[in-house]
């Protein structure tokens, strides 16, 4: 499939390079990214500290609730809270950004 | 145990498989039906759906016997599969969902413009489904073994047929249901006997106490309990594999297609982290448990810990009804992971390899859903013989190298594809080419009969850590060096796979 035999090309290229859709890609780019190294780093750190830092991570708080016990159930919580924030997020901000340039496409095609 | 009660239960699980089957059978009339669902499951449904799918054996029965084996550090295998979902949300679910493809080999072609990537594309489904379905017959296998005596063909030999048969009938439709009454069926079976076997003890923590002495060692986390050497690097390359997996597995990603539209998908992810981490909080504590009452296990592997257990602690008729439970819910486990899977790649077999060549045999005088329903019973007639000429697995570290596989070939090509506007028709294919023959060596050495230990063992049983990247590094370089093969309507892919789905753009591919 080529775009030389495409009628709708100008289309697709004035999205391609519109401010908006820029915008789009960018606004999620930089929220989901660092969101996804960050939370990558927090899974590796805990490895690391399970290998280097034994003392701390054998640490008892309570009976037999060791610091690890407690970070290993806390990777789970952290998962949910990401995915909750992530989720907060692409409703509030996301959507109604790509419901603007919907707006603006379907203006311009008219 | 008695095999008695245990079979019937089994038989419970088949029959009200078949009939949910059945029932889905009388709405799931249209193609569309078949591969997604009409696109038309509400989130509650289908994220109980989703995570009965993904609970396979390996979940739950490998989890725990892995721990119980080797300890601590096999906790990584759950959270590794919740933070999967994750990484498939966040960076690939939306922009898939909006290509307009249904299955991988569909966006592979409609981004890269090349029929040849999509039939590479193709054979990995096909390859990654193989690996995955492979320890769910074994683990049929086992569980009807440890339940009857009988011999591992028979249990493998129930699922393979019930599978075939139930998603030839209904498709995708019928199986949504199935799975969904799955999920709560395992979650019940797993939870029910640790609820029974806590209460019974009037002091719960009398056990743990017990265990804090004798266990001390193996609780801790990197502890090269069961013999693993270079802990460190085996579980950070297990959870790469697992982070980015996931998002290349066949049958999870035509999950997001069936949801009604975006916010839907999301609002699902929500809802199977949810259920999954439930789920996850069991297997520890067979684990746990194992050690106090079946050590013996250790040596075997473990993988039958949890069908053994509730016997063990209450010898008798509890014990008894418990383990049937057990059993039954291990045997949701086999088939919804298997329907999944089958769906999957029978719908990869159907449009890339049978179709076509029906229609050149028939004269074009065949119906689609028939095509389909050959290419169910191939997709499962392959990993059949797989595990007619593998011996013992270990149950969870079989689908840790599907994941693996998974990582080393669609999440470059999904990641890179979505994000990068340079990456070169070439370049998917030498990334895909050269990730899938390093991966599946590993995967084929380690079933096959792997290293006796040291690296060459961990770099075989866990290839994730050094395949991933290499499957990276050859796109990108691929890519710069082919500039010229950078597919032409890449400016066209790009506003779709970015603009909102109500927006009116061509998706592509019409549904087939």
């Amino acid at each position: 499939m080529s775009d030389t035999r495409d009628p709708d090309l100008t289309t697709y290229r004035d999205v391609q390079l519109s401010p908006d859709f820029s915008e789009l890609r960018r606004r999620f780019r930089r929220f989901v990214f660092p969101m996804t190294a960050l939370f990558l780093v927090w899974y590796f750190v805990y490895v690391l500290l399970a290998a280097y830092a034994h003392d701390f991570m054998s640490h008892k708080v309570g009976g037999n609730i060791t610091v690890a016990l407690l970070f290993g159930l806390g990777q789970f919580v952290s998962t949910f809270a990401i995915t909750l924030i992530y989720v907060r997020w692409a409703d509030r901000r996301l959507d109604p950004d790509a419901e603007k340039l919907r707006h603006q496409i379907e203006g311009e095609a008219q | 145990m008695s095999p008695a009660i245990s079979l019937s239960a089994i038989g419970l699980v088949v029959a009200a498989t078949i009939g949910i089957g059945l029932f889905g059978l009388r709405i799931s009339r249209t193609t569309s039906d078949f591969y997604v669902a009409s696109r038309a499951v509400s989130p509650r449904w289908n994220a109980s759906a989703i995570s009965g799918e993904y609970l396979s054996a390996a979940s739950f029965l490998g989890v725990a016997g892995l721990v119980l084996v080797n300890g601590a550090d096999m906790l990584w295998f759950s959270v590794g599969y919740t933070v999967g979902y994750l990484m498939l949300l966040v960076l690939v679910a939306a922009p898939l969902r909006r290509s307009g493809a249904y299955t991988l080999p569909d966006f592979a072609e409609t981004r890269f413009e090349s029929a040849a990537v999509r039939r590479i594309c193709a054979g990995l489904v096909v390859g990654i489904g193989t690996l995955y379905l492979l320890p769910q017959l074994h683990g049929a296998g086992l569980a009807v073994q440890t339940v009857t005596g009988a011999p591992p063909q028979v249990g493998a030999m129930i699922v393979a047929v019930i599978v075939v048969i139930n998603v030839a009938a209904g498709g995708m439709r019928s199986i949504t249901f199935v799975q969904a009454f799955q999920y709560w069926l395992k979650l019940t079976a797993l939870a029910a006997p640790i609820f029974v076997i806590l209460l019974a003890w009037h002091q719960p923590t009398g056990v743990l106490d017990s265990l804090h002495g004798a266990a001390a060692a193996w609780a801790e986390p990197l502890s090269r309990a069961g013999g693993r050497d270079h802990p460190l690097y085996a579980t950070y390359s297990l959870l790469l594999a697992l982070c980015f997996g996931t998002m290349g597995l066949p049958h999870v990603l035509v999950r997001f297609y069936t949801n009604p539209d975006g916010r839907a998908a999301r609002r699902t992810t929500v809802v199977v982290l949810a259920l999954l981490g439930l789920f996850y909080l069991f297997p520890p504590m067979y684990a746990v448990l194992g050690r106090t009452f079946a050590p013996d296990l250790v040596a075997s592997g473990g993988d039958t810990v949890v069908l053994e257990l509730p016997g063990r602690v209450f010898p008798g008729t509890a014990g008894d009804l418990l383990g049937a439970l057990v059993a039954a819910g291990a045997f949701a486990a086999f088939l919804s992971t298997s329907s999944g899977l089958t769906v999957a790649i029978a719908g990869v077999i159907d449009q890339d390899l049978l179709r076509s060549r029906l229609r050149e045999w028939t004269g074009g005088d065949y119906i689609a859903v028939n095509s389909f329903r050959i290419a169910a019973l191939i997709a499962m007639v392959v990993p059949y013989l797989a595990f007619t000429v593998t011996g013992s697995l270990s149950l969870a570290d079989t689908v840790g190298l599907a994941f693996a596989l998974a990582a080393s070939t669609f999440c470059p090509l999904l990641v890179l594809g979505i994000w990068w506007r340079r990456m070169s028709t070439t370049g998917a294919a030498a990334g895909l080419v050269v990730g899938g023959i390093a991966a599946s060596a590993a995967a084929l050495i380690h079933v096959a009969g792997a290293p006796q230990g040291g690296w060459p063992r961990a770099l075989v049983g866990q290839p994730a850590a050094w395949t991933m990247p290499l499957a990276f590094i050859t796109v990108i370089v691929v890519s710069k060096l082919t500039p010229d093969r950078i597919p032409a309507g890449t400016a066209r892919s790009m506003v779709r796979l970015h603009t909102p789905e109500a927006v009116d753009v061509d998706r592509g591919l019409p549904p087939r």
